[in-house]
């Protein structure tokens, strides 16, 4: 299983990888972590004529936990969220999403970034990144521009980097007080990819939801924002006689809309099945989190 | 429960004794097959098809060839005449014989069928090389479904087999019929396990070398047969077995699945004599996916006759195994379907049997053996019913069991397939594991319930396991190979050292420290002067290899018999040189001395003057110090095990746990209990695998599914409890004690992990049977996700 | 031509400076041009563990490097965990002593992923054993006898830590 030839750059400078990766065009692919792209070339199932190393470049690699917002760049590990306090305080669903991304030497090499470029329906980034309402920072040739997380997205396997674009830096807004989250993921064993998941954060004022918002992973498509199901509950009064019910109710609208299709691995109508039972657990743990009065 | 006490009553047998052997592999230097390297050597690749049932129009290889590092590119044809190649084994119940080319010439049979080797200078080349290859595929319909294959119209995977029979066979024993007709209660039972494959951790592989030594053809493989494969490679490669020499490199698992003869490994020796250069290939993952064995895919429909009391009258089942498209060659398909038949009765006392069964040919990879071959299955279809039998009967599955084990008293005892069993400890096992678990406690913690939700199930699995066969059975049912003939060669150096020769290689259960230890009690020589030799046939005599836990029995019987023979012309010379009685003399620490001590000479000042002044001792008395000898126990020894599985199950994911796992082994004397600890713990490793998490799957086409590692899933350090093991040994009647241990165990496994599912999904009315027990098959049986 | 790239890289602490392939995988860099075969490749796609090592003071999968991405690296391998006069590490002799390996292939890969566990966490649960071990398949030992030593590995360091302070 060795890839096919291909052409090596490992420019020091991010107008310059642009540049080459705009030559390149569709025959093109950046190199982070390696760890979604390098099995693909092993395989043979991808054979890019141009593999632009990233690895190199300056200022690629800023993580900052602002008062706002959290930056991360192109080659922040998903381990160097996890050794970052203020990540996992500040931003606990990504932290609790994170530990659940394959194992610890795939932690230490794959990039956050490129799990998100990457887009696979079973990965856990692109859903955090929805429901925390993130951004996604795209260097082309021609300059920057930004996309909320939901208009990257774009399918399967698929984002709206045109030819020659690269995300350079992800943006997630601090979560508001009172806010609890919760990434529960199904898999068959730890660290396989999610057959299911759901991230959901959760903002309470008093007894009613202020504020949720709740992704499914594992679909199929790439992230499922769970708009029908977040409708329900917004404004809702989740008291302890009540808030069981209204995550049933939301959870079961979520199994009503997914759209999720037949693998190896697992078949649809599981895949529907899965789709409510962990949206119900991922709000319900939400709920606690925030500080929910429990029955 | 690990075994401490490096020595146990100064002997070395029963101790856990730490391998030489692991030294070299706990630092790095191994020497698996991918490690070596010669000068020159070319590195191959294969095409391989990626229809499961086509013919092969036209290969094209002109573009190919041409790319710069491409050394050669040998086809099916090129082959035909120079090779023979493999016909299915004879068997005495074969429906038809499948020919099976090296290289696929005609027709392609199975999707990932080696169709050309592309030699080239490195591996990446190779593989370039071979996307350049233009196949001209003319598909043929496939046939996927063992059901619909057997039927008259489907399409035949071999022309001269009828209903793509490869094995058919039928078998009545005692009055089946009028049990059935007498029968207090009848039960029956469908039971489904998916398609899985060994997945050693290191695929197959072949280095064949041209004149490396003295042999014209020294190869090099990952194989637990290394003499069998030099009798191969001389036969089809039409070469002098005396040109060959085989030489096993350290092994990185086998479990059967390197114990087949395989088109790859001899397509590379070809090409070696044919280039005259080394040609190394490595199987990756990929190839290893669809080109080794795969096992099992079975489905069985059982019945039981049983009287009031819930005895068992008789058995019948009808069986059907996947497999696939040639008939392994040397085992033949028979191994599986005959197997899983004819070993369905177990441990039980059961004095009536039928069967029909059946292996049938389809467009998939060939089913070769993985440890235990049919017995998992038979094993884990069996003790599903009888907790069937015993709900109906409202028998505890603990007491029903009790009631239809063979018990000591009645051994020796010839159950329904005409096995004898004697010398082993069903009862005592079932009892031990029963409390150890603290069963009735488990059983009453199960009707409380679970405060989390989840659903409690506890399985009971028992099984009977023969091992070390001898020359009186077949390597498998109606095959005409017989092992039995395997010698160790013990040999005392100029040193006073010994050498212990045997061509019985390990994939890390540590024979060769096994048979050493024997050697160390039997000759009184320190362990630590005690060497081995193995994996080489120009080094270690004739063996038949390793598989079917047999080298504990074996390895150690011929040990003990070569020592005897040696020890007695070692005394007689220590009584020339001591002037004593040879009656007066034993050897203690690599010391022959008399029994009161007063005269002594060390082995190694023996063994320089037997060598080095051999003038001063009689002829007569000197005529050397190597040994074989061989051991032919006839009948096999059995080895039985209870097992107790409690699992807890996810009523809403399907997800299910093994949270505990007790088991009670009868594995005879033990030679190293740390090893067989291992090797117990991880068969049950590979059951708990095999009941809950693999699958090889295909579509209707004949494509496989499961294509890496990300879908075949193999238990982690997670999937797996702590083991819980005890033991309550019994001698076996060969010489030593001693008894297999390398399979006993994934047969319990499967067996108490199925049967713990079933008992979690039927307390909630549903039922399983279908395996491995996957979430979406648990919710399925648990009506929560309705079948479609 | 950009096909070959030198790279100058740190193995078991000693200075490699070489030309590669730019396809060429790391493992198959310390294997093929380093003779360092301890490093062995189960899978190729980075879900067996048998190939991990240690870059740069973390584990990672050697065959989901180039070894062009070593450049400048520091690599640890199977190889490099002996002291300088060739005694074992203690992790090595703790799982020579408890039976923790079988076949060996899996053993190079659980030796770099545990000794990274007991750096972040010198006192583990059985469950963070089995945990931060479920990355590295081993198909004949059961896990179990791994687990044991490596959490024989934890108490051992301890005992000694607890000795040493005054």
């Amino acid at each position: 299983m060795k890839p096919a030839w291909f052409d090596y750059h490992v420019p020091r400078d991010l107008q310059e990888a642009l540049h080459i990766l705009d030559d390149a065009g569709q025959e093109g692919r950046v190199l982070a972590g390696g760890q979604s792209l390098i099995p693909m070339l092993n395989l043979r199932v991808l054979s890019p004529a141009v593999v632009v190393d990233i690895n190199r470049i300056e200022g690629l690699n800023n993580l900052r936990a602002g008062k706002d917002c959290l930056t991360i760049g192109a080659l922040i590990r998903h381990a160097d969220l996890l050794r970052s306090p203020d990540v996992c305080a500040g931003w606990p669903l990504l932290a609790e999403a994170t530990r659940q991304v394959a194992h610890m030497a795939i932690r230490n090499r794959g990039t956050v970034c490129g799990s998100v470029s990457h887009n696979d329906p079973a990965a856990e980034h692109p859903s955090v990144l929805v429901t925390l309402g993130g951004t996604v920072v795209i260097a082309g040739k021609g300059g920057c521009r930004e996309l909320p997380a939901e208009e990257f997205f774009t399918g399967t396997l698929s984002n709206a980097l045109a030819p020659g674009e690269m995300v350079v830096e992800l943006r997630y807004p601090r979560p508001p007080a009172r806010t609890g989250s919760a990434f529960v993921e199904f898999a068959r064993r730890l660290g396989d990819f999610a057959i299911a998941g759901a991230a959901a954060t959760l903002t309470l004022e008093k007894d009613t939801c202020d504020h949720v918002r709740l992704t499914i992973l594992g679909m199929g498509q790439g992230p499922f924002r769970a708009h029908a199901a977040e409708e329900r509950l917004c404004g809702r009064r989740l008291g302890p006689q009540q808030y069981k019910d209204h995550f049933a109710e939301a959870a079961a609208k979520v199994a009503a809309d997914v759209d999720p299709t037949d693998d190896v691995h697992a078949s649809g109508r599981y895949r529907r099945h899965l789709a409510g039972v962990l949206a119900q657990r991922a709000l319900e743990t939400a709920f606690v989190r925030a500080g929910g009065r429990l029955g | 429960m690990t075994s401490d006490a490096r020595f146990v009553n100064l002997k070395a047998v029963g101790s856990s004794v730490i391998p030489d052997e692991a030294v070299p592999l706990v630092e790095g230097d191994g020497r698996f097959l991918n490690d070596i390297k010669l000068p020159g050597m070319y590195q191959v690749a294969f095409l391989r098809s990626q229809h499961a049932h086509a013919r092969l129009n036209d290969v094209d290889v002109g573009k190919a060839r041409q790319l710069p590092g491409v050394i050669k590119i040998l086809t099916g044809k090129e082959l035909l005449g120079k090779v023979d190649p493999f016909r299915s084994m004879p068997n005495r119940f074969s429906g038809g014989e499948s020919i099976q080319h090296w290289l696929a010439v005609d027709k392609v049979r199975f999707c990932g069928e080696a169709i050309c080797a592309v030699v080239a200078e490195d591996r990446a080349t190779a593989e370039d090389a071979c996307e350049l290859i233009e196949v001209d595929y003319e598909p043929l319909p496939a046939v996927t479904d063992p059901r619909l294959a057997e039927q008259d119209d489907a399409p035949l995977v071999h022309d001269a087999c009828k209903n793509n029979y490869l094995i058919k066979r039928e078998y009545q024993r005692g009055d089946v019929d009028a049990a059935f007709r007498n029968a207090h209660v009848v039960v029956k039972r469908a039971f489904r396990i998916g398609r899985k494959q060994a997945l050693c951790l290191e695929s197959r592989g072949c280095v064949g070398g041209y004149r490396e030594s003295t042999f014209t053809l020294t190869v090099w493989i990952s194989h637990q047969l290394p003499y069998v494969v030099r009798h191969y490679l001389a036969n089809h490669l039409r070469l002098a077995e005396t040109d060959i020499r085989v030489i096993v490199p350290h092994t990185g698992g086998g479990f059967g699945q390197k114990a087949s003869i395989y088109p790859e490994e001899f397509v590379c020796a070809y090409l070696a004599l044919h280039l005259r250069r080394p040609v190394k290939w490595v199987e990756d993952r990929l190839e290893n996916m669809v080109a080794s064995t795969h096992a099992r895919d079975q489905s069985i429909e059982l019945q039981i006759a049983a009287d009031k009391n819930g005895r068992i009258l008789a058995i019948s089942s009808d069986v059907w195994v996947d497999v696939g498209a040639y008939s392994t060659y040397l085992w033949s398909a028979g191994m599986e379907p005959l197997q899983t038949a004819g070993l369905m009765p177990g441990p039980y006392r059961i004095e009536a049997m039928r069967y029909c069964t059946r292996g049938v040919a389809t467009n998939k990879t060939p089913v070769g053996p993985y440890r235990a071959v049919g017995r998992p299955s038979a094993s884990a279809s069996l003790e599903l019913l009888i907790d069937e039998l015993g709900r109906r009967l409202k028998l505890d599955p603990v007491e029903i069991r009790q009631r239809n084990l063979i018990p000591l008293e009645a051994m020796p005892y010839r159950n329904a397939n005409n096995l004898v069993h004697d010398n082993v400890n069903y009862l005592p096992c079932l009892k031990l594991a029963v409390a150890k678990s603290g069963y009735e406690r488990l059983r009453k913690e199960q009707c409380e319930g679970n405060p989390d939700g989840k659903l409690r199930g506890i399985g009971v699995a028992c099984y009977a396991e023969l091992t070390g066969l001898g020359t009186s059975t077949a390597v498998g049912p109606g095959t005409l190979l017989q092992p039995g003939r395997d010698a160790v060669t013990l040999r005392l150096e100029t040193t006073g050292a010994l050498t212990v020769a045997a061509a019985l290689p390990s994939q890390g259960q540590r024979i060769m420290t096994a048979m050493r230890q024997v050697a160390s009690d039997e000759l009184g020589i320190r362990l630590e002067d005690i060497a081995s030799i193995s994996n080489d046939t120009a080094a270690a005599p004739y063996g038949f290899g390793t598989f079917a836990s047999r080298t504990a029995v074996f390895g150690s019987g011929a040990t003990i018999r070569a020592a005897r023979e040696l020890r007695g012309r070692i005394l007689a010379i220590g009584a020339f040189l001591l002037d004593v009685p040879v009656t007066h003399l034993t050897i203690t620490n690599s010391v022959v001395h008399t029994l009161d001590r007063s005269r002594s000479i060390a082995l190694r000042e023996l063994a320089e003057k037997s060598f080095f002044s051999a003038k001063s001792i009689p002829q007569e008395l000197n005529p050397g110090f190597e040994v074989t000898a061989f051991y032919d126990p006839k009948f096999g020894s059995f080895a039985g095990g209870a097992h107790i599985a409690v699992v807890d199950v996810d009523p809403k994911t399907g997800e299910v746990a093994v949270v505990r796992y007790i088991a009670a082994e009868d594995v005879g004397t033990l030679i190293n209990p740390a090893v067989v600890e291992g090797q117990i713990i991880g068969g049950i490793a590979q059951g708990i695998g095999e009941a809950l998490l693999e699958e090889l799957v295909y579509d209707e086409t004949g494509q496989p599914r499961t294509m890496t590692l990300a879908d075949y899933l193999v238990p982690s350090a997670l999937e797996i409890p702590r083991i819980e093991l005890h033991h309550a040994n019994v001698p076996s009647a060969a010489l030593g004690g001693f008894k297999g241990c390398g399979e006993g165990a994934i047969i319990g496994a499967l067996g108490s992990v199925a049967c713990a599912v079933a008992d979690a999904l039927i307390q909630q009315g549903g039922d399983i049977h279908e395996f491995p027990a996957t979430p979406e098959r648990v919710l399925k049986g648990l009506g929560v996700l309705r079948a479609e | 031509m950009a096909r070959e790239h030198r790279i100058c890289v740190t193995v078991n602490g000693r200075v490699y400076e070489r030309t590669v392939p730019v396809r060429l995988s790391l493992a198959d860099f310390l294997r093929e041009h380093l003779h360092l075969t301890g490093t062995h490749l189960g899978c190729e796609h980075g879900v067996c563990g048998a190939c991990t090592i240690s870059l740069n003071g973390r584990s990672a999968r050697s065959c989901l490097t180039l070894a062009v991405q070593a450049d400048g690296a520091d690599v640890v391998t199977i190889e490099g965990l002996r002291a300088q006069d060739g005694t074992r590490h203690p992790l090595q002799q703790i799982f020579l002593e408890n039976f923790a390996l079988q076949c060996g292939y899996c053993t190079p890969g659980m030796l770099i992923t545990a000794i990274e566990l007991l750096q972040d966490n010198p006192d583990p649960t059985e469950r963070e054993v089995r945990e931060a071990l479920s990355g590295n398949i081993c198909r004949c030992s059961g896990y179990q006898a791994i687990v044991d030593a490596v959490l024989i590995a934890a108490r051992q360091s301890r005992a000694a830590r607890a000795s040493a302070t005054p």
